[in-house]
Parts: structure tokens; C-alpha cells; sequence
């Protein structure tokens, strides 16, 4: 870009301003050194603008993923309803109470959260259960519950008109044959079916804990799955991969990218291992998201990097030909993670997620308000508290106009300098989880969870110490201060719903158990165990049958349980 | 009886949570503030947890809880306690906690909830000057 006896010019010139006008304005100052940094064109990267930047679309995709960038066109912002669009990710009480919650909003399409017993491969009656059915999402026990939840639906939109998204991953391939077995039902085929499982189990062992097999046997059902959207339901997503969980776990924006790439490429051999070529399948591998922190441009430089490392990893290491295996579908974005909100004086966080909306119009080509403020009084955000994300995303891109211009930071000696930066740190890491053996090894070993481990460890000594500041919780907290509180917060959901989740969730599934035929339960059971042993055998057809027949997603887990055995964690 | 022996500390997860940051960044601070401090992992019940603390001797015990679950992990974690003999063991938690729910606990025998945000000084300190004075560990002035 620059002629080298022009950088020699800058170069001296440099040294001049450092010895006269930056010494002169330190010493006013009284400084020894400079409190920022500055960057030239000799601290630009020396490659070609075509090969490291390009054009956005195209190869390396370091401008963006797609020429135009997709969010900006079908972003809710554009809409005047604030209320919950088909994505809302939500599970509240009972199946009952979820459908008639989502009949009354109208919604068309689902985004299941799942209670914690059903995600750990427990049904609703479990000792371990207790306490927690209907707290974080919806119980499912058995394919009654996932026909009650889809009563929503009913007279708004048909399976083949709608997109299911599922938060679930060790016991993923029971709920996808529930869905493949109410879409049977209904009549739909499954090449009509549309949605997205998250799938991701390498990174419940690393940072969000719903486990229940050890690496190995979940890794062969995720195979399964991949393998079988492949063959019957192309139009669904296999995967979501997930780097958020890791990031809000603990991980640096280094290494939540990197573990990401390092699962994303253990899945990709999956699909290879089983005879698939990598054009076939990867475009139905998603991404849901890398996570962020309050470090701006990092983040930026980070959701930059990201682009191009996925279509090397694509391209050049697994050689596939298509321009869909290049690009990292979903995950293109800055979004900051509620680990970064405070308790303390919590109209900030509106503040910090913002932050990250325009990081992320300046690494990724579009960004969103955030996580509404009030994460963190618990789950379930109010009224006001979604309308002030929304309607913050749309100051963003309608008042401020930030989605104008496309990677608007190309070029600038800092950003580009960065970007590289951060992409070498980032292949580091892909690189060490290689020479383990891959991401399996690593999380078989614990390397990962300790690396995230000492990660978060060293955030909150930084935070003791006050090397890092959190406004209102390690600074600016004297007597002068003040607590502001939003002073009214309406929620969409009841209370006390909640509370008798539980209870009721109980009577349903005491009901389907004595309605069901036991003989049709057991032999399906029977099957999936003779099934799960040979290593081969695609599992999900059995599911299918064993949910037709009413059996619970406990009862099919602990079958599994039996041939697979259960995952034990490395101790801290 | 002896003022040497450090402080032993159980850091637990009770019920189905995951979210297991809080608690290992805890167990990490504390023992670095010279605490002896144990780390069940996640997934225990709460007869886990006291039959740990009963087996490792514990003066203290500490709950993390993110999902919701805690008006009745907690509680019953006390209660396996109690039944053990391990009345006198002081029960800490932390978590997301609705402001509406610490008093309930506090009845219910967890007599510390930190918030998020706490830093580890705070508990450290908190723990120092409120273990039972029979297990004649208090700290000196």
C-alpha cells in the first residue's frame, strides 16, 4: 500500500514527533509515557488488500459474510411490534402454559428452552429433578408434552411453514425424533421440516455442564444426527456451535474462538469419518454465537478474524470447494454476554449492551441492543426491559445509521494491525487443541475446562486487585453514588405458574405412563439398547419408534446410560 | 481445637445447574486466601453435599445456584445437614437470587447470600468472623 521510501519518510518523521511534540505534551503532562497508543501505516499489515481483505461475500470474507449482510434486512428493527417475534427463545411453566403464552402471542415458530432435567436426560420425576422442573424452560417427558407445546400453532402455521429452534444437547437426537414423530403425524414430510437443534455437547463438557454420556458416545450421536438430516431432513441445521457459553464461562475472546473452531472441526470429521463430503453437509452447520466481552476492539477485531480463520479451516485444511462451506453461518456476530451486567445499578447494563450493538455493526455488519438489562434479577425479562434492548437496536440503525457502510474500519492501521493480532492468537490456540489430539482429547483431558477455568479465576483477581474496572462493583461505589432503579418492571408471564410447574408437570406425566401399553415401551427400549451397542447403528430411528410409543426421554437416557456409562468431570 | 488448622470450606453445586464459574472462582479465591477449600463439581444433591461435608470435616459449607432451584436445594441442604449432626457447619450461597427470596433462605438456616458482583475478600471475611464460636476457630482481633 505504502512504497517503502514513503514508510521511510513516515518512519522518521515519527521518531521526530516522539522527540519534540509528544515529549513536549507529556512533559506538560507530567508523564513518562503515553496513556494511548497510536498507529501508522508502519504498524499496517504489509499483504495485499486482495488476498487478507477482499470483499464482502467472497473469500477470505475478512469484510463480511455476506455482500449484504443478511441481519440488516430481516432484523425484527424494522417492525413496529416490539413484541416476541418466532426466535424469542422462551419455555415457561408447563407445555400448557408455553403454548397458550405463545397462542396469545401469535407466534410462528418455536424456540424451545428446555427445563434442566430434560436437557440431563431426567424426567420430571426424578430425585434429581426435584426443584427444578419448569425453572429454566419446559419439562418434556414424553411425546405428549412436544404435542401439547405445538398446539400453539394450531390454525397459525403448519410444520412445513415453521422453524423449530431447540436448546438441547445431550439428549438432542430424543427430541428430533419427537419433532420427526409429530411432523409423521401431522403428515408433513421431513424434507419439509425447518430448524435448528444446538447439538453442541463438546461445549457442555467445557463450560455449560448438560452432559450425561462420556465424549465418545456423544460424538457417535452426533454423527447420527448429521448423518441423518442429511439423508431424510436436509433443510434442518445438524448443529448450532456454540463459543458463548465458553466465553461467559470464562474464556478470553482468544479462546472462546478457539475452542469453538477446534469443536467445530471435531464435528466436521464426523461428517467425513461417515463417508460425507464436506460440500454436502456443511452448509448445515450453523454457528450461534462467539459471545463477547466489554473489550471493544478486540471484539471487533475477534468477529473479524473469525471469518476468515472458519473459511481456511474450510477450505484449506478440509478442502471443500463451495463458497457455503467457507462461510460461518450464524455465528457472525458481537453480542455482549450478561457475565459483563452488574446487579449493581442495572440500567448500566442497557449501556453495555449497547457497546456491543456497535461493535458489532463495526465487525460484523449488523448489531443489537443486547441482553435486556434485567438478566440479572434472574430469568424471564420484563416488558420494559426488552423494549429498551429493542428500541436501542433501532436507535442504533435508524437514528445513528450505523448499518450505512459495510465493514467501515478497513484499512485503519490500528483495526487491520489488530485483526492479524488477534487471528494469530486465535490459530494458537486451534493449533495447541490440534496437537492434543483435537477438541475431544482436549475436553477428555480437562485441558479446555482448566484453561476457561484459570481464565475466569484471573478476571475476578484482576477485578480484586482493581487491574480491571466494573463500574459500580470494584469503583465509583463511594457514598456519593447512587443506586438508579427502574422503577417499574411487568413481566408476560405468571408467577405463580412457575412455582406449580412442577407439581403439575408430575400429574401429566403420571397420566401418560398409565395410558400408554408398558409391553410397546419396553420393546422399543429393548431395541435402542441392542441398537446403541453397535457403534455403527444410527440410533435416531429407535428414538423415533420409543417416543411413538410414549416412552419418557428418562427412560431412553437411562438405557443409553447403561451401554455408554455416564460422563465423570476431571476435579478442579 | 487447634488455631492452626486452616478453615475447611465445601463449595457445592446442589441440583442440575451447570453454571459452575461462580463456584470454582470462589473455591480458587478462597483457598488462595488460606482457606482448605473442597470442590464437589456439579449435579450434587443435597445429600451429597452433606454427606461430603460430614466425611471432610467442614466448617463451612457454600451453595451455587443459577437455575431457580434454590428455595429448594438450599433448604434441603441445611436439613441433610442437621440430620448428619453437622448443625453448627455455616451455610453460605451466591447465585442469581431474587432479593424476595434471601429472607426465605435465612429462615430456612443459610444465613449468608452473596450477589454477583461480591468480591471474594467480602466472603472471605464474612466467614472469618461468623463461624460458630464452638468450633473455636474465630479469627483474633
Amino acid at each position: 500500500m505504502f512504497d517503502p521510501g514513503e514508510l521511510e519518510q513516515i518512519e522518521e518523521r515519527r521518531k521526530q514527533w516522539q522527540e519534540t511534540t509528544l515529549k513536549k505534551n507529556l512533559e506538560r503532562l507530567r508523564l513518562d509515557e503515553s496513556p494511548v497508543q497510536l498507529y501508522t501505516p508502519l504498524d499496517a499489515p504489509n499483504a495485499g488488500y486482495l488476498e487478507k481483505l477482499g470483499f464482502p461475500g467472497e473469500y477470505p470474507y475478512t469484510r463480511g459474510t455476506y455482500a449484504v449482510p443478511i441481519f440488516a434486512t430481516v432484523y425484527a428493527a424494522e417492525s413496529d411490534a416490539v413484541g416476541p417475534r418466532a426466535g424469542v427463545y422462551a419455555g415457561y411453566g408447563t407445555v400448557e402454559d408455553t403454548r397458550d403464552l405463545w397462542r396469545a402471542e401469535g407466534r410462528r415458530g418455536a424456540n424451545v428452552a428446555f427445563d434442566l432435567p430434560t436437557q440431563c436426560g431426567y424426567d420430571s420425576d426424578h430425585p434429581m429433578a426435584e426443584g427444578e422442573v419448569g425453572r429454566v424452560g419446559i419439562a418434556i417427558d414424553t411425546l405428549d408434552d412436544f404435542e401439547t407445546l405445538y398446539e400453539a400453532f394450531d390454525g397459525m402455521a403448519t410444520l412445513d411453514r415453521m422453524a423449530s429452534n431447540f436448546t438441547i444437547n445431550a439428549p438432542c437426537n430424543i427430541i428430533l425424533a419427537m419433532y420427526f414423530a409429530l411432523a409423521e403425524k401431522k403428515g408433513v414430510a421431513l424434507s419439509q421440516l425447518r430448524g435448528t437443534p444446538q447439538n453442541d455437547i463438546l461445549k457442555e463438557y467445557a463450560s455449560r455442564g448438560t452432559y450425561i454420556f462420556p465424549p465418545d458416545p456423544s460424538m457417535r450421536m452426533v454423527r447420527d444426527s448429521i448423518t441423518f438430516c442429511h439423508k431424510y431432513v436436509p433443510e434442518l441445521n445438524a448443529i448450532s456451535i456454540c463459543g458463548y457459553h465458553m466465553r461467559e464461562a470464562g474464556a478470553s475472546e482468544v479462546q472462546a474462538a478457539g475452542f469453538t473452531f477446534a469443536h467445530a472441526m471435531s464435528y466436521v470429521r464426523l461428517g467425513i469419518a461417515a463417508g460425507l463430503d464436506v460440500d454436502e453437509f456443511i452448509p448445515r452447520f450453523t454457528f450461534l454465537d462467539f459471545g463477547a466481552g466489554m473489550d471493544f476492539w478486540r471484539e471487533i477485531a475477534r468477529a473479524r478474524a473469525n471469518r476468515r480463520i472458519w473459511a481456511q479451516i474450510m477450505r484449506d485444511q478440509f478442502g471443500a470447494k463451495s463458497a457455503r462451506s467457507w462461510i460461518m453461518r450464524g455465528g457472525d456476530s458481537v453480542f455482549v454476554g450478561p457475565s459483563c451486567y452488574t446487579l449493581q445499578r442495572p440500567l448500566n447494563n442497557v449501556v453495555r449492551g449497547v457497546i456491543g450493538g456497535v461493535a458489532g455493526y463495526l465487525g460484523s455488519g449488523f448489531g443489537v441492543g443486547g441482553v435486556p438489562f434485567d438478566e440479572v434479577f434472574g430469568l424471564g425479562h420484563s416488558h420494559e426491559a426488552r423494549q429498551l434492548s429493542g428500541d436501542a437496536t433501532r436507535i442504533m440503525r435508524f437514528e445513528a445509521g450505523l448499518g450505512r457502510v459495510q465493514d467501515p474500519l478497513a484499512g485503519s492501521y490500528f483495526v487491520e494491525a489488530l485483526t492479524d493480532q488477534v487471528e494469530s492468537e486465535i490459530w494458537e490456540v486451534i493449533n495447541r487443541v490440534e496437537d492434543l489430539g483435537g477438541g475431544v482429547e482436549a475436553i477428555k483431558t480437562g485441558y479446555t475446562q482448566r484453561e476457561i477455568a484459570h481464565s475466569a479465576y484471573e478476571a475476578q483477581r484482576q477485578l480484586e486487585t482493581g487491574e480491571r474496572i466494573v463500574v459500580g462493583v470494584n469503583k465509583f461505589t463511594g457514598p456519593q453514588e447512587m443506586e438508579v432503579l427502574p422503577p417499574r418492571l411487568s413481566h408476560p408471564y405468571d408467577a405463580s405458574k412457575i412455582e406449580s410447574a412442577e407439581e403439575r408437570q408430575l400429574a401429566r406425566l403420571r397420566r401418560i405412563k398409565s395410558q400408554r401399553s408398558q409391553p410397546a415401551v419396553d420393546a422399543a427400549l429393548k431395541a435402542i439398547g441392542e441398537a446403541a451397542s453397535k457403534e455403527d447403528e444410527n440410533l435416531i430411528p429407535y428414538f423415533i419408534e420409543a417416543v411413538k410409543a410414549y416412552a419418557t426421554v428418562g427412560e431412553i437416557c437411562d438405557v443409553l446410560r447403561d451401554v455408554f456409562g455416564v460422563y465423570r468431570p476431571e476435579a478442579l | 481445637m487447634s488455631e492452626e488448622r486452616p478453615i475447611r470450606v465445601l463449595m457445592a453445586k446442589p441440583g442440575l445447574d451447570g453454571h459452575d464459574r461462580g463456584a470454582k472462582v470462589v473455591a480458587l479465591g478462597l483457598r488462595d486466601a488460606g482457606f482448605e477449600v473442597i470442590f464437589t463439581g456439579i449435579r450434587q444433591s443435597p445429600d451429597d453435599i452433606a454427606e461430603a461435608a460430614l466425611q471432610e470435616d467442614v466448617d463451612v459449607v457454600g451453595l451455587s445456584c443459577l437455575s431457580g432451584a434454590h428455595r429448594t436445594l438450599f433448604p434441603r441442604t441445611v436439613q441433610a445437614l442437621r440430620d448428619r449432626g453437622c448443625g453448627d457447619v455455616l451455610v453460605i450461597g451466591g447465585g442469581v437470587i431474587p432479593e424476595q427470596d434471601i429472607l426465605y433462605l435465612k429462615e430456612r438456616g443459610v444465613q449468608e447470600v452473596f450477589h454477583p458482583g461480591t468480591l471474594i475478600g467480602a466472603v472471605a471475611e464474612y466467614i472469618r468472623q461468623h463461624l460458630p464460636a464452638a468450633g473455636g476457630k474465630e479469627s483474633l482481633p
